[in-house]
């Protein structure tokens, strides 16, 4: 799967975990600093990632992504 | 002590230094007696002196010459040593060595009286059913059962019979000021019992009470106190204008700065400020500090009301008759409210206003938030934030009960088996919540509450850890208890379990963690006559606190057995080593969680408001002025070191074993 592809996927799960419009999120956009994702939001993102991508994510590597860029490169390491 | 009737020479010289009495045969000294240090004294009905005269000095470090000065004394037995001025009556007591009464309204037994002891305080329910007859040596765990076992009315009706004799034997038309106690500027103190050593300075009006004290564990009871059928413990602290109304005040436990307690336990440690509490079971370490909380009708334990927290046990129904219970470790956010009845399950997190009634108990480490008026639960979200940590580790070290004989019995295990049974029913509630939901669903319903369908699949794998940290945990406890291991089957002996028997549920007595069929086998003891005073009850209770470690061990066997498929008794050194690498991973795994939750607190948001006048450096100038670094935070360091620790048990452990002959 290419990494457009993914950042596409990427941005329709934030869309609908943190409930923005997904032409509004950009492609180095942090999850809590730029789109105000809270820490349960954060525990959905990578859940809703697992599921959009059908992958298994290590929890503490997931939790240390960040931003938009980061779930690309990361979820890019498992599919 | 023996006491002899007053010589003429000492009436006369006791009517001159201003001392009334209309029948002197009646008063009686120590001898030898000297009138000296007793002046202006009205004495009245029967009253013995002790020796005084001698210097003494007071808490506050003041050295004064004890006697009897400008008070009014009634049926009383005087101490040796002891300082009473201006009382303006002091009737009906026992007064022992060193005390001093001070600048006193009243202090008296008007009739016969329990001190407290057998009062009922209706706790949890404010509608009734669940009374508790307080006594002096009540324990968090033996009130659990006379709340919670209802359903066993024999029971509690025995239990009940064993209070009422205690009761009996505290009946009294007097009572005593026990040694080294202290009275200073207070009002009203009727039908109250003082333990040695307590002090009471500027209480307003103590009435039908018992303060247990000691010496390693003094009661302070200050300013502007009204108490009344209540009890206070040793080493509790009572002060700043509390209004405790019905009320057992355990040991090590802080009320003050206005707040008003009404028919609620407090057990061991717990802190109560400025709010108010109704009908509560506060178990040990029960924490609530700021104003406008309520707490009500609640049973909790290891629990902390945020400011503003409120709950509700009425709804405008059949009257006050909800309940609700926070297991051990929750927390309520500022302004969280919870409409009971409610069950929260342990180590969760409650925030928002709460206006749906649901039982999470079996979703421990939960957040339980609000999204669009709806309760929405996230699983297993606390198990790895910072708090959750600092909670658990903090706790044993805030032990203020320095009394030898401690009460409650208090199991500080985070990860107990109380906790990680929840935790195995946890992984089969979310499997099959999950493989249930359809896909299109947002949310799922389980006991009342909402858990979005995303989290039923991700959130299984914090359980998952803390299961196998749980394992790993009670293994190497065992592992590094033996002095030599020389073979597998020595090894595979020491980890027998001590009973074959299949291990049952485990219960959180208010702190005390315990197998059912422990406490049942009491319960059933009680029944049967076996035991049959509060002493044996107390003993027994005791016992099962302490048989906690063999039974954990025995649990855990068979829980290997039931969901890794593995006999301790025949366990191979293959799944040793893998039980140790899971154990290994899984505990590094969930701190450097705990870390990065930890770094939170030094990330971008947490430094908006600092330099307040200056640019991003400044800014974070002044953040590290006041906040420091993370690098050199003690709980990150200490993080840190854990890990480092982690990987050296699991390293030798591992060269070990790989070494052993099967």
């Amino acid at each position: 799967m290419d990494k457009n592809e993914i950042l596409t996927r990427v941005k329709g799960v934030v869309s609908a975990v943190l409930k923005t419009d997904s032409s509004e999120i950009t492609d180095d956009a942090n999850f809590v600093f730029d789109l105000g994702a809270d820490s349960m939001q954060s525990v959905e993102l990578v859940a809703g990632f697992e599921e959009e991508f059908d992958i298994e994510m290590d929890q503490d590597r997931a939790l240390e992504v960040q931003s938009i860029d980061d779930a690309v490169n990361f979820i890019a390491e498992y599919v | 002590m023996n006491f002899r009737p007053l010589k003429s020479s000492e009436i006369a010289a006791l009517e001159n230094q201003g001392c009334f009495s209309s029948d002197w045969s009646k008063i009686e000294v120590s001898d030898p007696f000297s009138t000296h240090a007793v002046h202006h004294v009205r004495f009245s009905g029967v009253v013995r002196l002790g020796s005084l005269g001698g210097a003494m000095e007071t808490k506050a470090g003041e050295t004064l010459t004890s006697g009897l000065y400008y008070s009014k004394i009634e049926n009383c037995e005087i101490g040796n040593d002891v300082f009473i001025d201006h009382v303006h009556l002091l009737k009906n007591y026992r007064i022992m060595d060193r005390v001093v009464l001070e600048n006193v309204d009243s202090i008296s037994v008007n009739a016969s009286s329990s001190f407290g002891n057998g009062y009922e305080i209706e706790v949890l329910n404010e509608g009734g059913g669940r009374e508790v007859k307080m006594f002096d040596r009540l324990s968090a765990q033996l009130a659990y059962i006379l709340v919670s076992y209802r359903h066993d009315s024999a029971l509690i009706a025995s239990i009940n019979q064993m209070i009422d004799q205690h009761v009996k034997e505290k009946t009294s038309e007097t009572a005593c000021i026990e040694t080294g106690a202290e009275i200073i500027n207070s009002g009203i103190i009727s039908e109250v019992n003082v333990g040695a050593y307590a002090s009471i300075r500027g209480a307003a009006h103590l009435k039908n009470g018992t303060i247990v004290s000691n010496e390693h564990a003094p009661v302070f009871v200050g300013d502007n106190v009204i108490a009344k059928n209540f009890i206070f413990h040793s080493g509790s602290k009572v002060d700043g204008g509390a209004l405790v109304d019905k009320s057992f005040v355990g040991q090590g436990v802080e009320i003050g700065k206005q707040f008003s307690a009404e028919n609620s336990l407090f057990f061991a440690n717990s802190e109560a400020f400025h709010g108010e509490a109704v009908s509560v079971f506060a178990g040990p370490y029960t924490v609530s500090h700021h104003k406008s909380s309520l707490l009500i009708a609640g049973m909790y334990s290891f629990y902390n009301a945020g400011s503003g927290t409120n709950q509700s046990n009425h709804m405008y129904k059949l009257g006050p008759v909800h309940q609700g219970i926070m297991e051990r470790g929750s927390k309520t956010g500022s302004f969280a409210y919870l409409l009971w009845p409610c069950r929260i399950g342990a180590y969760s997190v409650v925030m928002g206003k709460n206006l749906a009634s649901f039982d999470t108990s079996e979703l421990p480490f939960s957040y339980i938030t609000v999204e669009q008026e709806k309760s929405m639960l996230t699983p297993g979200m606390n198990l790895f934030t910072v708090g959750t940590r600092r909670d658990s580790e903090k706790w044993p070290k805030r032990d203020k009960r320095k009394d030898p004989e401690k009460l409650d019995l208090i199991n500080f295990d985070f990860l107990s088996p109380y906790i990680i049974q929840k935790v195995v029913r946890s992984l089969d509630v979310l499997l099959e919540l999950y493989e249930k939901a359809a896909k299109k669903q947002e949310s799922v319903f389980y006991k009342g509450i909402r858990i979005k369908r995303l989290m039923l699949k991700s959130t299984r794998k914090y359980y998952e850890m803390a299961l196998h940290i749980f394992l790993g945990n009670q293994l190497l406890a065992r592992l590094e208890d033996m002095q030599e291991i020389s073979s597998m089957n020595t090894l595979r002996k020491a980890l027998s379990p001590v009973s074959h028997e299949k291990a049952g549920m485990w219960l959180d007595l208010a702190g005390m963690v315990a197998t059912e069929t422990a406490v049942q086998d009491l319960l059933t003891d009680i029944g049967s006559g076996s035991i049959g005073t509060l002493e044996e009850l107390l003993s027994g209770l005791q016992q099962i606190h302490s048989s906690y470690d063999c039974e954990v061990w025995d649990w855990t066997a068979a829980l290997l057995a039931e969901r890794l498929d593995i006999d301790v008794e025949k366990i191979s050194a293959e799944q040793l080593l893998d039980l140790i690498t899971l154990w290994e991973k899984e505990t590094i795994k969930l701190d450097k969680m705990i870390l990065m939750d930890a770094s939170k607190e030094f990330d971008e948001s947490s430094r908006i408001g600092f330099g307040i006048d200056g640019d991003e450096a400044i800014r974070n100038k002044d953040f590290e002025a006041v906040r420091g670094v993370a690098e050199e935070n003690k709980f990150i360091i200490a993080i840190k070191e854990e890990i480092t620790q982690t990987e050296k048990r699991a390293a030798e452990l591992i060269k070990k074993i790989q070494g052993l002959q099967d």
